[in-house]
Parts: C-alpha cells; structure tokens; sequence
C-alpha cells in the first residue's frame, strides 16, 4: 500500500514537471548574460532592457491588450443578449437550433474559423487590420460567453421573474434590477475567458491581420521562424506574470461567487481552438 | 404579451446578425468557395483534384495519423493524471495548476521547444552526459508529436477529471465491499463511468490536432504536414482558395464525423 | 448473551482524525444470526463501527474480531461482510441484473451459476421480472431492494445496512422494515443496522446498541432500553420522556415535585439526588382528588388513537401526557401513574452498575 502510494505521487511530480518545465526555462534564459537559450552566461536584466526600449513591441503589446478587451466587452454584451433570447424561447426546437449554431465556432478548428472569415472580408471589401482582427475576436468570444452565462440563468429561480412580473416590473427594470444582478457572475466569467481567448488567439488573428497589423502571438510568430531571440523569453516571462494574476483572478471571483451554493469551482480552460 | 415580442426582438437582433454574419455566412462561403473556379463558375473540379491527387490523400492521411498518435499520447498519460489528481486533498488546486498552462500563449510555449530541442539545446547537452552524440530533435516527426502532445495534455485531463469527480466515492465503495480489488474496480466500475470523460477529451484533442499548423512550421519543419498546415499554405502562400477551401470542407468533414463517433450515446435525462 | 462464540467482536476499538475522537474505546460483541442496530443521531460515530466492520475505515487501536480471527487488516474485498449502502450506492452503468452479478461474477463463478444465484436474489427481494431494467427506471423502493440484493447475492455472513430506509417515504418504510426483518430470519444471517430512527430501531432489533459522542450509552434489548434507559440521553432520545430532578430518599420512596412516591427501585445511598423518568403514554389524566400530581392543561391536539396534552405542573415543569380522554385547555386536573411506571436513574451509573445493582436488589426480593 505505502509503495503504491510513493509511485502515484511520483507519476504526479513527473507530469508537473513536464507541463512546467518548457515554462520556467523560457522564464530562466530570459535573465541569461548570453544571446541564446543554451550555456548559463550569467545574471542579466538586458533583455528586459531591450524589451521596453522595442517600440514596436510595445506598441504590438497594447494593441493585443486593446484587442482582447475591446472583443470581451463586446462579446459580452453580445453573448449575454444571446444567452437571454435562448433562454427565453420557449419553442424546444429553435432553442435547440440557436443552441447548435451557437456551438459551431467553439468545435471548429481554428483555421477553418480564420480562412472562412478572411473570404468573408475578402468578399464583402473590408480591409484587413485591426477593425478586421477585432470583429474576428468579437465573433469567436460571443458563443464562450453564451455558454458561461446560459447555465447561471437556467439555476435563476424561476419565482424570481415571477414576483418581479407581480410587482409590476417592466421589461428593462427585470432586466436591470432582477435578471442581470442573479446571473452577473456568469457574465464575469464569460468576460474573463473571452479576454484570454483573444489573447491567446493566434491562427484566426494571424488569417485576417493583413500586413499592418500585427499581434503578440503573430509577432512571435515571425520571430521564432527567424531564430532564437531571448527578448521573446523576457517577454514570455512577462506573459506567465500577466497569466498568473488573470488567473488568481477568475480563481476568486468564481469560488467567490459559488461559493455559498454547494457546487465546486468547476474551471474552464481555454478550448484548444482559441489559442 | 406583446412586451414578451419586444424584449425578444431586442436580444434576437444582435445575436442573430452575429450568428446570420460570421457562423453561417462564412461557412456558406467556405463551401461555395470550395465549388467555384479561379473565374467565379461553379465546379467540382477542386474535389476532383484532391481525391485524384495521392499527394493530398497521404497528406490526409497522415494527418490523421499524427492526430491519432497526439491523442493516444495525451489519453495514456493523461487518464492516470486525472485519477491520481482526484484522488488529492486540494484537488481544485492541483487541477489549477494543470490548467495554468493552457493560459499562457501556446506560441511561447511552442518557442521554449525550439531552445530546449535544438542541436545545441539542453535536451542535447543532457544527453551528451551519457555519451550520446547530438542529434537534430527539432524537425522531426517526434518532435511534432512531443510538443503537440505537450500542448494537448491540459485539455484532456480536464473533461477526464471531471467525469471521474461525478462518480459518487460510494460506488467505488460498494465496488470494494462487493469483493472487487483497486485494479478490478477501476475496470469495472471507474473506466466505464468516466467513458463521457474520455470522449470529451478525444474531441477536444483529435480535432485540433488535425489542424495545428503553427507546431508544423516552428517544430515539425515541414516533414509532417497537417490539414491545418495545407489549408493555411493555399489560403497565406499559394493563394489557391478554391483548393485551400475544398480542404477546409475535407477537415469540417473529418470533425463532424469525430463528433458523431464520441458523442455520448445515453442521453442523460434533460440535464445539461 | 448467549454462550456462543460471537461472529464479530470490538476491543477497546478507537478511531480518531488527529485531535477528533469519533470513536472512543468500543467494545462489542455480535452473535450469528440476529438482527443488531446501532441507533444514534448523526455523528454520533454508529456509520463509523459499520466502515471499520466493512474495512472501509481502519481502527487507529483496539482489535476488531471476525469469528475469532484479528481482521484489522484485512482489506475490504477479502471480508465476507457486504453492505447496503445509505443511497444505494448501485452501478448507473449496469442493469439490474448486472449490479447483481457483480460481487459473484467478481468470485469467477461460473455463468450458470451466476444466473441463478442473481435469479433467488432477485426472488428474494420480489423483483424477479426486473432483472432487464436500467437502474434509471426503476423506483426508489426498488433500487432499494437491488441495494439489498447485490449485497446478498455474496452470500455474506453478516449484511450492513447503513440507514437503508431513510430515502423513502412512510409507507414504504413500514413495509421494508417489515420485509427485511423476514429476509434476515430467512436467511438467518447477521444484520447490522444503522439508523437515527428510534422508533425503526424498536421495531426490528433483536438487540439495540444506543451511541452518542462515539460512545455506546447502552444496548439491550427493545424493551429493555425502553423501560430502563440508563441516563438522561437514552431516555430523552428513545421515544418520549418527562425527565425530572428527584432525590431517592430510601429503597422504593423517591421523592420529585415536593412529594413521596412509592416506586420500585432500590440499592441506591440513602438522600441521592437522581432523575426521574416518567413515558407519557403512563401518565394518565384523572380528577384534582385522585392525582399523584396537580397540573394545569397548556396545549391539547388530537393524535387519532390519542390526545398528546402537554401541561404544567406548580413548579413550572411541562409534562407530556398521552392520553384517552380530552381535557379543557386551561383546566386543571390531576396525574395519575403505577409505582413501577416510575424510572429512576442515577447519575453516570455505568451499565455494568445498573446491572449489578439490579441484580442485588432484585435477589434480595427473591429471599
């Protein structure tokens, strides 16, 4: 029983270890003296010097940052109209329809979503750049949203809208004072996980960005195919920072929000197609 | 219940051009892309070109192929990571940080390969501890295999531990008590309820991998060429729609098929 | 109890996570063939004793005995005890017939054998036609009774039973605890039941083992527990109970609510202070001159076979009274009882006390 234990603990570390380990050495080499990600030259902060003295990363970084807050705003005003008219409809076979074509960009594969939209634009003569790339962003957060805020409305007691309706409440003060408060984490929820979809995105932005624009992933991207910079590791290390407080932060606002109901966090991760 | 009508059209509207404009209008397209000429008329001639060419075919071929090694990959050593995890204390916290990963961007994570994996990366200097002369990691088919696995491995442990966090700990219990040992418990009891689990991760990893076509130009080289990898060399490269869509259509095919085979046969009441 | 060698027994049995003691210094013995319950509110440690039973929990001390033999360590698969569990506990992924099968086909017992152990299961337990049906179809008495049956199909020595009635309604609770008290001397195997249900409690058991605080307070027979509950606990958790302050002045005269009552109790020091128990169902309502106790009517329902009255007495004491006759809310009547209706219990007198002293004066009557 005792060695059964050790062995199962020992699998543990070893998976950890391994979903870790590319992680950290990005973070290790992007303090190395040295230009490479090989041999230990010593401590130094100079690929975080460059790193801010790289204007155009920096511009690409707070278009990225632009990019997936503009969309998750939007796609949760958007999804959460689109949770509500699913949640409304009272025939079961538009309801399933709706609930069907929602799903369709959350299964695709990335790059069906990405060269479908680009003969969208193509089609219909909109240039591609950061109208293009946003729209695109809106469009695949839209269902992520749909999905976090529809279950929060199918546990909203159902007596609830019925007192509200009683009291004499109109359509916009049900919504505002009644429906939105009930189901507001689920919407949080859906803002967070749209934000980091979009910043993870790459194959869809790097389908429809043209040449002006350009994000984080697209520009590692290019980057990496011309060799090893170890400004992309100060840079990714930055990233994990920014990774770790976004999650810390969904990690709270959900156990928060659930947890005065019985049921346990249930995270969600990024699909694969949204990275 | 006209105010009913109204507060319908008011979220429809939205919605509803979302859904009209980027699900149904570019998969329409897509597909009519995939049936026209470099003129505009309409032919079958893109799919005559993919299913007469063996070049195409291989390529599917292998595509599938790889997507099946990632998954069988991901599968082996992910069942028995979601099944240690939820046998923790803190498990919502160890799943955490399995999920960690998956948050941080896939295109650095692929990056730290290519410093790990290249001829003169750590991977080889380790090795060169034990006498093993250097070898070209990256570009290779196994390399294309151990990233896109790494990338994967998240994604099935999650539905996995969840399905296995669903079963009630009585079963296993009266599993036990019914005369049945850890090992014949888990076939009999735990393997088949966590079935869901399995198939979820199946989907949330064969499809993408069929379609990762970044991993295939930074790690793979270009020795191993996906649907993904085709699809975005006609549409960015060659600048062939037509055949670059009629693939398209070959990989929605390929999904919706991977759909229908791990769908979750029983119906589970109306729940979910 | 009987001489004969138990088929389980408890030595000084602990179990403790860290600083919590669930249970403390446990000592039992079962005999084959009879119908046992652990009897006690919730966590009060009786679905505790079952998984050290079963093997699902280990002891931290004490030895656990199975015919004779140490069975701490044994694992749970290897025991020949099964379980019925609290919510059935059955394989969502298998039929009827299959959560049957499972502990025999676990034993590599050949098809045809299988088919019929799974056949007299299923008979014993009435759904014989059911053998085909998913666990989703079926009722929650019936789930119940495949619980019962995939349990029994082990052929065990000794079935647990871990608040198996608890889910179902009233009526189905009456019949199932008639049915299982008739498969166990059927079968003639042990049964070990575990409810917070006194009344359940009283109604199968061959022998009741009363806990609290993972201590059992007392075991006895139905009767036994009933008539002379050990302490305050016992008293106040089996049926109902107006429990007073007394003092037991001399053998046979206790005294409570100012007065000398003559009842049947002895071997205690002379002037102890003690309490008094009296069973509703013993008091019964009578005129201001014949009552042993004056006491004004507070509340009054109808019950059907009797009217629960709940009255005051001078000192502010409230008395539960179940009675046959009505009274006038307001009213002041008299209480009348039996010498022996009355039930004095001393303060931590153990049960080995109560059964000495009950032995000494009992004798001393004889001669």
């Amino acid at each position: 029983m005792k060695k059964a234990f050790k062995w199962s603990n020992l699998y543990l570390w070893f998976v950890f270890i391994l979903l870790y380990l590319p992680i950290f050495f990005l973070i290790i080499y992007s303090f190395n003296a040295g230009d490479v990600m090989q041999g230990w030259d010593g401590f130094s902060l100079k690929h975080y010097a460059e790193l801010f003295a790289d204007t155009r990363i920096i511009e690409i970084v707070v278009n990225t940052f632009l990019i997936a807050l503009l969309s998750s705003l939007l796609a949760s005003i958007l999804g959460t109209a689109g949770a509500l008219y699913i949640y409304d409809q009272r025939n079961q076979l538009i309801k399933n329809i709706f609930l069907s074509l929602n799903n369709i960009l959350l299964v695709s594969p990335d790059v069906i979503i990405g060269a479908s939209f680009l003969i969208l634009f193509t089609v219909v003569g909109f240039s591609l750049g950061f109208a293009s790339v946003l729209l695109s962003h809106i469009a695949f957060s839209i269902p992520i949203v749909v999905l976090m805020v529809l279950p929060r409305l199918q546990e909203m007691n159902q007596s609830l809208v019925a007192a509200a309706k009683d009291l004499g409440a109109n359509n916009w003060q049900m919504l505002s004072r009644v429906i939105l408060p009930v189901i507001s984490p689920g919407i949080l929820a859906g803002f967070f996980m749209a934000f980091t979809y979009s910043l993870d995105d790459f194959a869809v932005t790097f389908f429809v960005t043209g040449n002006g624009f350009s994000t984080l992933s697209v520009e590692i991207y290019s980057r990496a195919r011309q060799g090893v910079s170890l400004e992309i590791n100060a840079l990714s290390a930055m990233m994990f920072v920014v990774s770790l407080v976004l999650v810390l932060l969904y990690y709270v606002i959900s156990t928060r929000s659930s947890k005065n109901k019985k049921r346990g966090t249930r995270l969600v991760t990024p699909a694969t197609e949204g990275l | 219940m006209k105010s009913k009508q109204q507060r319908q059209l008011f979220y429809l509207v939205p919605y509803g051009a979302w859904l009209l404009l980027f699900v149904i209008a570019p998969l329409v397209l897509l597909l009519f892309q995939s049936l026209t000429n470099a003129n505009g008329g309409l032919t079958l001639h893109n799919y005559a070109v993919y299913f007469g060419s063996g070049t195409y075919l291989r390529m599917t071929f292998n595509s599938v192929w790889f997507a099946f090694l990632i998954t069988l990959i991901t599968l082996v050593i992910s069942y028995p990571m979601a099944y240690l995890l939820n046998q923790l204390k803190q498990k919502q916290f160890w799943l955490l940080l399995v999920i960690l990963p998956t948050w941080i961007n896939l295109l650095l994570k692929t990056y730290a390969f290519i410093g790990l994996l290249s001829k003169t990366g750590t991977v080889n200097n380790f090795m060169s501890f034990f006498g093993i002369a250097p070898q070209q990691l990256l570009f290779s088919d196994w390399s294309f295999l151990l990233v896109a696995a790494y990338i994967e491995i998240p994604f099935m442990i999650l539905p996995i531990f969840n399905s296995l966090a669903e079963i009630d700990p009585k079963l296993e219990q009266a599993s036990r008590d019914l005369g049945a040992n850890k090992w014949q418990t888990l076939r009999r009891v735990i393997l088949p309820l966590s079935m869901p689990g399995v198939k979820a991760g199946i989907q949330a990893v064969f499809i993408p991998s069929l379609s990762l076509f970044m991993i295939t130009r930074l790690i793979g080289g270009n020795r191993v060429i996906t649907l993904g990898t085709a699809i975005e060399e006609h549409f960015l490269v060659t600048q062939n729609w037509q055949l670059g869509s009629t693939i398209g259509v070959i990989l929605i095919v390929a999904m919706v098929v991977t759909m229908i085979l791990t769908r979750d046969r029983v119906k589970k009441n109306t729940r979910k | 109890m009987a001489e004969q060698t138990p088929i389980i027994e408890f030595k000084s049995v602990s179990l403790a996570y860290g600083d919590t003691e669930i249970l403390k210094g446990i000592d039992l013995s079962l005999e084959q063939g009879k119908f046992y319950t652990l009897l006690g509110p919730s966590g009060s440690g009786k679905t505790t004793i079952l998984n050290l039973i079963s093997g699902q929990l280990a002891a931290t001390s004490g030895d656990i005995l199975f015919e004779n033999k140490r069975i701490n360590d044994v694992p749970v698969e290897k025991r020949t005890v099964n379980t019925v569990f609290q919510d059935y506990a059955l394989f969502p992924n298998m039929n009827v017939f299959e959560n049957v099968a499972f502990g025999p086909s676990i034993k590599k017992m050949s098809k045809n054998d299988i088919e019929r152990q799974v056949h007299d299961m299923l008979k014993l337990v009435k759904l014989d036609q059911y053998a085909d049906r998913d666990i989703s179809e079926l009722s929650g008495g019936q789930r119940q009774r495949v619980a019962i049956a995939r349990a029994l199909a082990n052929d065990p020595k000794v079935l647990l039973l871990d608040e198996p009635l608890s889910a179902l309604d009233y009526k189905l609770r009456k019949d199932m605890q008639y049915e299982l008290r008739e498969i166990q001397q059927r079968l003639g195997i042990t049964f070990v039941f575990v409810t917070h249900d006194q009344e359940e409690a009283l109604a199968m058991s061959d022998w009741i083992f009363v806990m609290n605080d993972g201590v059992i307070q007392q075991n006895g027979t139905p009767e036994d527990i009933y008539d002379e509950p050990i302490n305050h606990f016992v008293a106040d958790f089996i049926g109902e109970s107006n429990i007073v302050d007394g003092i037991m002045k001399t053998d046979y005269v206790v005294h409570f609510v100012g007065k000398d009552f003559e009842n049947v109790d002895a071997g205690m020091r002379p002037n102890e202070r003690v309490e008094v128990v009296l069973r509703p169902e013993d008091l019964d309502l009578t005129t201001i001159e014949n009552g042993k106790l004056i006491v004004t009517i507070d509340d009054q329902s109808f019950r059907g076979d009797y009217y629960e009255i709940t009255a005051i007495d001078d000192d502010g004491n409230e008395w539960q009274v179940q009675a046959t006759n009505s009274a006038q809310v307001g009213e002041r009547v008299g209480l009348t009882f039996d010498p022996e209706d009355i039930h004095i219990m001393r303060f931590n007198e153990s049960e080995d006390d109560f059964d000495a002293r009950l032995e000494s004066y009992e004798d001393d009557d004889e001669e």
